[in-house]
């Protein structure tokens, strides 16, 4: 069909733009260094510079990798749960997903202290931070499920999910009073991570857990369809349900755990790209969506990255003010707009 | 028309409350002589007031605190006109609160240890003496740091208490004084040189008539101080150093002009952000930390870091920098007090001079062979 | 004979009690239903607000439990299908808003194949026919590039019923399928549902509280009150006498030989 034909070279516009994204942010950075040597760098040739190439393929490529899987997957999260709660103003941030994964992490390396020391090293490791993380997000995800089924409004649901967040990063306080400043120094070593912080190790298992989640995700591609007329019809054209939401909530919760995690809260890239990308693709269809907004969110976090590198000046931007910047306009004008909530 | 109000406005406003400077009774008799420290200013008064001005509370403070010191005896007789002044306080002070962990070991020096009855954060002091005298509880904890407990404070009732503010807004302090409690603020931190910041203890002294004993040990710093400075002059090489750690994306370390800074130039040392003009820290990002570290041949106060592999586990980064490779990295965190509290934070701005000795022992092992290391020791 | 007329019911409730169950208690609505359709016949479910029509459509479609009795859809009890073979045996027109008003008619409609597609909701070249039958049979073929939340509510049925169409099952409940439409639209939309019903041999079943135009263009009805049920042939009914009862007789008459109410003036 003629829209296949065009979705085809749509996407592959936007691998060619991502491509190129990925390149400008590599090349981008506090330290001036010719493109040249960036390519040269980056195709394994030996360039003089020693610190140079170790900026640009153990620094920039990691942090260019990570923006990548972090942008794609929140923004995946965020279509899975505004199609799940059927509703706009759904995603991890601000549902208290994030902070969900923040509690647990605290809990994890506050509560570690009251363990054996060697149970206790055995679970300070990368793959329980992560668990950890997941079980907080799929946690919240299902109270606010839990919640969302009885209130139906669009309005409450947000302000569930800000309270969920409030009460976490609350708890979150307590116990750092009551811990004492060793414990809360590795807390906070630990748990806000930053997009160019990771060891290719952790990029790996990072890695891992996304495609988990997107392998589930294609999973609930056809019943996600099938919601967008509602529970009953979905349930009337044969999609389980209850297998559905722990299908759902499951990718998402490792998803998003994971990435907060690593690179700790980022806010709204979630939330606004399943809207950039629904005005553009203007197509409901998850088979389309998913993967277009996993490469938008890419864009997106590559953008923001570039420009809290503030390429060429010895200072950075957290990523988090960046995100928010682009992100909560999206939020304010889709209050606005909430008639024709788009979704 | 509208501008016209504004400017006018504007020009009532900045006339309206100077303060009235020169009566009779405020003529300077003697002032003593500061030689350091820029925050603060002590004068005897022909009517026998030691007035005591602090300009530097906080940074860029456009306000000056003034207090008049009056001996307890006196304070009847001399008619005193309270609104020329921020606080006024009977002396000698009998009991007193201090807020900052810097302030005790002037008080100990100064040998009035036994006045000070309460502290806010008491886990955080780390002083022997200080801590036995918490630990029997004459010492009181009065709640966490910069949220002092009002309740707790005023049922004390400290003849004095020696707060410090990061800016002008100081919500607990106000309630104090409107208590009745005498509040001064304390700047020592906005000192940006080593013997600056040693010299605040000229401060304490006059509350306790102490003002000979803190001359005297400031004297002897001073000159410990300028003697070893003297010292790592006959080093031969001068070592690149680098500073700092990442918190989240963004490296700290301290800005050209800073206090840290001065310590390390003065261990002769070349201090690789020296030509930096920031009096406090400088955020930078990993990128240029390492292109321009990498190589720097000593690492000191990487953060709360105390082992190499810590570093390690939380930035791959850390393991590029010569200094890394080359164990030469040496932390303040791993000198702590009974309680957890780095000794570096409460005694360092004090005893300046021991700091440049660690520092000289670093940085030129030929020139103190035999300096054991008070502050900075190796990583783990 | 008697076999082959068997193998015809496609749908049929045998003392069938409908309500709600909440933990402590059920809360049964009306009284025992009971009721047999043929293939290809449309049955309107009428009754005044509150008697259970939507309820006893609801659990037909099996999206709330029945409190005790039997279904039977195409002779098996409905228990003993599953989602997904259920879903290729009745599909629903419900009246609660559908979720995304975003996709497009064609979208949604090709939304029916969902239980005919793979896992990955692929849609093949008979899936597509389908789809295109569908939206000719109910005549929105010029709307099918269409954004849902550009339509009128009166196509926003008609594409509703197409997207059941396109299911391909042989049974299609509706619930309230001509509620907010003025009178052409209500009569339009009931008549497609019996064409449907008798060139596509599904059987249709449709809650409404247009009882004139149903008498009129339905093969059987079912009068729910508060403690009986009446089923039959429109004209049976009419017989009788029961439609006189609705309503009460000091407002509103019933017309036997017009087959249609009248207020008392």
């Amino acid at each position: 069909m003629l829209k296949n034909r065009l979705y085809r070279i749509s996407f592959l516009v936007l691998l060619v733009v991502l491509l190129f994204c990925f390149f400008i942010n590599i090349s981008l950075g506090s330290v001036a260094i010719p493109f040249k040597a960036t390519i040269n760098s980056l195709l394994g040739i030996e360039i003089d510079n020693s610190s140079w190439a170790y900026i640009i393929y153990n620094y920039r490529l990691p942090k260019a990798i990570t923006a990548i899987l972090v942008g794609s997957g929140l923004s995946i999260c965020g279509l899975l749960m505004q199609t799940l709660f059927r509703n706009p103003l759904a995603g991890p941030f601000v549902l208290g997903i994030s902070s969900g994964a923040s509690l647990a992490v605290a809990l994890l390396i506050m509560g570690a202290s009251f363990l054996p020391t060697w149970i206790a090293a055995f679970i300070m490791t990368d793959v329980a931070l992560v668990l950890f993380s997941g079980i907080g997000s799929f946690l919240v995800l299902a109270a606010v499920l839990l919640v969302a089924t009885r209130v139906k409004d669009t309005m409450a649901l947000l302000i569930i999910g800000l309270m969920f967040g409030s009460i976490t990063s609350a708890v979150i306080s307590v116990l750092s009073y009551f811990t004492n400043a060793e414990k809360l120094q590795q807390y906070i070593f630990w748990s806000f991570g930053s997009l160019g912080n990771l060891s290719w190790n952790q990029l790996g298992l990072l890695l891992i857990v996304i495609l988990i989640g997107v392998g589930l995700s294609i999973a609930a591609l056809k019943s996600l369809n099938g919601l967008l007329l509602g529970e009953n019809y979905a349930r009337s054209m044969g999609v389980n349900i209850a297998i559905m939401r722990y299908v759902i909530i499951t990718a998402t919760g490792l998803m998003a755990g994971a990435i907060t995690a690593f690179a700790g809260p980022i806010a709204f890239i979630g939330l606004a790209v399943p809207h950039l990308t629904k005005q553009i693709f203007t197509t409901t269809d998850h088979k389309i969506l998913l993967p277009a907004v996993a490469i938008y969110g890419a864009l997106l976090m590559l953008l923001c990255d570039t420009i809290a590198q503030l390429p060429n000046s010895a200072s950075v931007l957290p990523i988090n003010a960046i995100t928010s910047i682009i992100g909560a306009p999206v939020v304010i004008w889709l209050l606005v707009r909430k008639r024709k909530m788009i979704f | 028309m509208k501008r016209l109000l504004l400017i006018s406005f504007i020009i009532f406003a900045s006339c309206k409350p100077k303060e009235v400077e020169t009566t009779v009774a405020s003529t300077v008799d003697k002032t003593y002589q500061i030689s350091h420290a820029k925050g603060f200013t002590i004068e005897k008064l022909i009517n026998g007031i030691t007035r005591i001005t602090v300009s530097s509370p906080w940074p860029e403070s456009e306000k000056k605190y003034t207090y008049a010191l009056v001996l307890k005896d006196k304070l009847n007789e001399l008619s005193l006109n309270k609104s020329d002044y921020d606080a006024v306080i009977g002396v000698p002070v009998e009991h007193v609160v201090v807020t900052s962990t810097t302030h005790v070991p002037a008080l100990e020096a100064l040998g009035v240890l036994e006045k000070l009855v309460g502290f806010p954060g008491t886990t955080y002091v780390s002083s022997i003496e200080a801590r036995k005298r918490i630990d029997s509880n004459l010492i009181a904890e009065l709640g966490s740091n910069e949220a002092i407990n009002t309740e707790l404070t005023l049922s004390l009732n400290p003849d004095l208490v020696v707060g410090f503010g990061v800016n002008s807004q100081n919500k607990i302090y106000e309630t104090l004084i409107q208590s009745n409690i005498s509040v001064v603020y304390n700047g020592d931190w906005t000192e940006e040189t080593p013997l600056g910041k040693s010299e605040w203890i000229k401060f304490f002294a006059p509350f306790f008539g102490k003002e000979k004993q803190a001359d005297s040990i400031f004297s002897a710093i001073e000159a410990s101080y300028t003697d070893s400075k003297q010292l790592a002059l006959k080093g031969e090489t001068k070592p690149t150093v680098l500073s700092g750690a990442l918190y989240k994306d963004i490296w700290y370390l301290p800005g050209g002009n800073s206090w840290a800074t001065q310590f390390i130039t003065d261990a002769n040392a070349d201090y690789i952000w020296k030509d930096t003009k920031e009096t406090g820290s400088l955020s930078l990002s990993i990128e240029s930390v390492l292109e321009k570290g990498k190589d720097a041949d000593i690492w000191i106060s990487p953060s709360q870091f105390t082992a190499y592999d810590e570093l390690a586990k939380s930035s791959p980064h850390y393991t590029q920098f010569s200094a890394y490779k080359n164990r030469k990295i040496h932390t303040y965190a791993l000198t702590a007090g009974a309680t957890g509290g780095l000794l570096y934070y409460e005694l360092a701005p004090n005893r300046p001079d021991m700091v440049l000795k660690d520092l000289i022992h670093i940085f030129h092992p030929d020139l103190l062979p035999d300096h054991s290391p008070y502050f900075f020791k190796p990583l783990n | 004979m008697s076999k082959i007329e068997k193998e015809n019911i496609t749908l049929k409730a045998e003392n069938l009690s409908i309500g709600y169950r909440t933990k402590k208690q059920s809360t049964i609505i009306g009284s025992p239903i009971d009721f047999s359709i043929l293939q290809g016949e449309i049955m309107a479910i009428i009754g005044i607000n509150g008697v259970g029509k939507s309820t006893l459509l609801r659990t037909l479609g099996s999206i709330q439990p029945k409190l005790s009795g039997t279904i039977y859809i195409d002779g098996e009890e409905i228990e003993r299908y599953t989602h997904k073979s259920l879903s290729e045996k009745v599909s629903l027109v419900l009246t609660e808003p559908i979720a995304s008003k975003n996709m497009t008619v064609w979208e949604l409609v090709a939304l029916g194949r969902q239980p005919y597609t793979n896992w990955i909701g692929r849609l093949t070249k008979n899936d597509q026919l389908k789809i295109e039958e569908a939206l000719i049979l109910v005549e929105i073929e010029a709307l099918k590039e269409k954004p849902c939340y550009q339509l009128s509510d009166g196509q926003l049925q008609r594409v509703m019923i197409a997207r059941a169409i396109a299911q391909d099952t042989s049974i299609l409940l509706l619930d309230e399928p001509t509620t907010h439409l003025d009178l052409y639209h209500k009569a339009h939309i009931l008549k497609l549902l019996r064409t449907t019903a008798h060139t596509t041999k599904k059987t249709v079943v449709l809650t409404t509280h247009e009882i004139e135009l149903a008498i009129q263009l339905c093969d059987k009805m079912l009068l729910l009150e508060e403690n009986r049920s009446h089923f039959g042939q429109p004209c049976e009914l009419i017989a009788t006498k029961v439609f006189e009862n609705i309503f009460p007789k000091d407002l509103i008459q019933f017309d036997g030989i017009t087959g249609a109410f009248q207020v008392i003036k």
